[in-house]
């Protein structure tokens, strides 16, 4: 009852406001006087209260009984309807305001005075950077484009690389069974080696045993000098 | 009881009435001081101890559009005071004509729990929850700053806002992680 009774109040007062606004507004500050614009801004803020006034007496008048749990639930579903429903409003005025803009600009180039002039020299100056910004994106376009290409390129040789890269691992761990019997075969020939070696040595440490048992000058003979000399290339081994 | 009533009083033109509600009586008097320095509304800033008012300037005291209780971490004795004061506060207020400021959360006496039963409090009362630095001129403007954005939403000077619908957008939320330990 409190509410509807400011609200009646309200209107009654805005209604005695409007004529007494002016003088009042200059007898409370002095020089100021309200300019269209503030008159505006004062109108829009007494509806805005308005409506939040109204809003409570709608509350007040649709009460119904819920749990708060419920409440909080569905409090986001209403929260973004809100905002949806109030974003294709301002999207809407927006479009609406653009609209009358153009309709009006067209008006004026239609009268051909020295602002139409104006108008159109700079409407031609837009059209002239919206073509050059054409161009541009078209240019930035192809050039983004071959960016893309080299990269996918790139990705292909490291691709390859990585494949390559794993053949050869793989190949390399292919000769095993290989190396064993390679492995084997010289292992079986460093064995036949060592033989032959120490058959080598025993025979030079005999032959060598009768050079010096025969007492004989082997510096003055060629062929038994030759046969000295050789003796020297291994070492004496038990 | 004499419980404020947002909606009993006419509203003013081209103004905007603020309370500021302060058990320690310090940080209130810095930002009235700055309050009223905005030049493209008329401020009214009316300070507080705590609620209820008294009831002698009822009939002078205009239509307050925003109430702001200034709670600081240091002392256990204001975060008391404000929730007593919330009693005296007719439940129209709590749809955005109500906001929680915060000072000294930086401080290392305050100890966290308090921090985040005031969380708890502004959440569940779906209001905005402001820290202020209350001790350099900067920290004031900024904080006046902000409480001047919402107290023109309140008062209905922004066109296409109400307090209703900008106190869905900055209600404080608590993190899910509220009632475990932190790190320190």
């Amino acid at each position: 009852m409190e509410s509807s009774d400011s609200q009646g109040k309200l209107n009654h007062m805005v209604g005695t406001m409007e004529p007494n606004d002016v003088p009042a507004a200059e007898g409370a500050t002095g020089q100021k006087d309200t300019s269209p614009v503030d008159m505006l801004r004062i109108k829009q803020q007494m509806s805005n209260q308005c409506f939040e006034m109204a809003v409570q007496l709608n509350a007040e008048k649709n009460k119904r009984s819920c749990s708060t749990s419920e409440a909080e639930r569905d409090l986001p579903e209403y929260i973004g309807e809100l905002e949806r429903v109030k974003t294709l409003h301002f999207n809407s005025t927006l479009t609406l305001h653009r609209m009358q803009m153009w309709h009006a600009i067209g008006e004026k180039l239609n009268w051909s005075d020295s602002e139409a002039d104006a108008l159109k020299a700079i409407s031609d100056r837009c059209m002239g950077l919206c073509s050059h910004i054409k161009h541009l994106q078209q240019e930035s376009k192809k050039l983004q484009d071959e960016v893309t290409e080299i990269q996918k390129n790139r990705l292909e040789m490291k691709r390859l690389t990585h494949e390559k890269i794993k053949h050869m691992e793989e190949s390399s761990r292919k000769e095993y069974p290989d190396m064993e019997k390679y492995k084997a075969a010289l292992e079986k020939g460093q064995a036949n080696l060592e033989k032959y070696k120490k058959m080598a040595i025993m025979t030079q440490n005999v032959l060598r045993g009768i050079l010096l048992a025969c007492k004989v000058n082997w510096l003055d003979d060629p062929k038994l000098r030759d046969i000295a000399m050789t003796l020297e290339e291994f070492p004496i081994s038990e | 009881m004499s419980l404020l009533k947002p909606f009993s009083k006419l509203p003013g033109l081209n103004t905007a009435n603020i309370l500021l509600v302060e058990s320690e009586e310090q940080f209130q008097q810095s930002l009235a001081d700055v309050l009223v320095e905005e030049t493209s509304v008329t401020v009214n800033v009316r300070l507080a101890k705590s609620l209820p008012l008294p009831m002698e300037n009822d009939e002078s005291r205009p239509r307050i559009d925003l109430v702001v209780f200034i709670i600081n971490l240091t002392s256990e004795l204001s975060l008391q005071s404000a929730e007593a004061s919330l009693k005296y506060l007719d439940p129209g207020y709590f749809l955005g004509k109500v906001c929680f400021m915060v000072t000294n959360a930086r401080n290392a006496s305050a100890p966290a729990e308090r921090l985040d039963a005031v969380r708890k409090l502004a959440a569940s009362l779906h209001c905005p929850l402001l820290f202020a630095e209350n001790q350099t001129p900067d920290g004031v403007a900024s904080a006046t700053e902000r409480l001047l954005t919402i107290l023109k939403v309140a008062a209905g000077l922004v066109p296409i806002a109400t307090a209703l619908y900008v106190s869905n957008l900055t209600r404080c939320t608590l993190p899910l992680d509220i009632d475990q330990p932190s790190f320190d």
